[in-house]
């Protein structure tokens, strides 16, 4: 009786526990850490500088066909955005020589004032400008009318690229630098305006700039990347001061460039 | 869901009730079949295991009549009962409550070895089909693991209302009997 009560006995407890290890569910396993939500900075290393030769796949060329300089703001300051964009735009550095008009359809001046370093933005550097008279916000009576003497400036000649000092707001980078909660960089530039005022004004404005990264365009032998740029402004602070639209302007640039 | 998944749950609840006694009964006669363990009260002990199995039993007929309540019509009790042979072996267990069988506790060892081998074939049946449902293996521990724990309850229980008895009954007869006390009611 004994030794069989024993063998029975280390059989049963064996079975049960080979049993136990088998439909073990692994529920006293501490879980496997969460999935960060935080956002993962990485940038890359890609390198992009201004250039006018066609065919050069190392010279970047400024696609203003495919870009816009958009600005909204609150209408009568207190309803929904009221939304314009400029229709004349460009990646130049305006010095005082260059602040005249010009007889062409085409860019005036070359837009290559500009340099991306992806991973240096110590080095990354942009200027560019747009032609107040050339306020699209779909209404003709509006941008032909009364914004041409809300910006202090004159109406558009056909033909002509009007770069006078008057009829410009152009922005030049200080800094910039990564932006430690996104993927993107803060960029600090001086923007100059005259406005409604007399003479132009100089402010330092900060904004977010993003980078798209460079990607073969789908069925095409050349490459495409986009600067996005969003940054305000206080109209008031350039001597415009009408009531239509609230002083805060929200401005955002988006740039393409390619290298055809 | 069809007739094999009811009579699967049947088997688990068959399990449930006796699967753990086997365990139980070998590891306590193993204890206390040690000599210096060796007394009146561990043979006390080993002698309840048969009449706690034969309780458990009563526990599950308790439970199939539940079921089957408020109809106790042989048609429900036929379209219920998916395992009918399991459940008459299980309530056979009602024997080892007869004199003739809880002197012979080896009885429902073998007994309470089918409800085991159970549990040992879907472990088999794991080790060989690479395949197989391991959920299946899964619910065999747990409710192995649940039929230890009542198969240890109450041989436990049965221990402790002997010996309640036994004290109370002890105590009882060392206490005077006051004179007259009883032609006072």
């Amino acid at each position: 009786m004994k030794p069989f009560n024993k063998i029975l006995m280390i059989a049963l407890l064996l079975i049960s526990g080979v049993g136990l290890v088998v439909s073990c569910t692994h529920k006293n396993d501490p879980l496997p850490a969460s999935v960060s939500t935080a956002i993962k900075i990485s940038h890359g290393k890609h390198i992009h500088l201004a250039g006018i030769t066609l065919g050069d796949t190392t010279q970047w060329k400024f696609d203003k066909v495919h870009s816009a300089v958009n600005w909204s703001s609150p209408f009568l300051e207190v309803g929904a955005d009221l939304t314009g964009k400029f229709n004349q735009f460009g990646v130049a550095d305006l010095k005082d020589a260059l602040m005249q008009n010009y007889n062409t359809t085409k860019q005036p001046v070359p837009d290559t004032s500009w340099a991306f370093y992806e991973n240096e933005p110590a080095k990354t550097h942009f200027a560019g400008y747009i032609q107040t008279n050339q306020v699209n916000t779909g209404e003709p009576g509006r941008d032909g009318g009364c914004l041409i003497t809300t910006f202090g400036t004159t109406k558009i000649v056909a033909g002509t690229q009007n770069l006078t000092v008057a009829n410009v707001a152009h922005i030049k980078t200080t800094s910039v630098v990564f932006d430690p909660l996104s993927n993107g960089y803060i960029a600090t530039f001086d923007f100059t305006w005259q406005g409604g005022g007399s003479a132009p004004v100089t402010q330092s404005i900060s904004g977010k700039l993003t980078y798209v990264p460079e990607t073969l365009v789908p069925g095409a032998t050349y490459s495409d990347f986009g600067l996005k740029l969003e940054f305000q402004i206080n109209k008031a602070d350039f001597g415009v001061n009408n009531t239509e639209v609230a002083d805060k302007v929200n401005i955002v640039v988006n740039a393409n460039f390619n290298n055809k | 869901m069809d007739n094999s998944f009811l009579a699967y749950i049947q088997k688990l609840e068959a399990m449930a009730f006796f699967s753990g006694y086997a365990l139980v009964y070998t590891v306590i006669l193993s204890i206390l079949g040690n000599r210096r363990l060796k007394g009146k009260l561990s043979d006390r002990i080993v002698s309840f295991l048969p009449i706690s199995y034969g309780l458990i039993g009563i526990l599950f007929l308790g439970f199939q009549l539940r079921k089957l309540y408020p109809d106790y019509s042989f048609e429900h009790i036929h379209f219920t009962f998916q395992q009918p042979f399991l459940i008459i072996w299980g309530l056979l267990s009602f024997a080892f409550l007869a004199p003739v069988l809880y002197k012979r506790p080896l009885f429902s060892l073998l007994h309470s070895c089918l409800f085991f081998y159970f549990v040992a074939s879907d472990l088999f049946k794991q080790a060989t089909t690479p395949l197989a449902d391991t959920n299946i293996v899964k619910n065999d521990m747990r409710v192995l693991a649940a039929s230890v724990i009542l198969n240890i309850a109450v041989p436990c229980l049965i221990t402790i209302l002997f010996l309640g008895f036994n004290y109370i009954k002890k105590h009882k007869s060392l206490i005077p009997k006051k004179q007259g006390s009883s032609t006072l009611f």
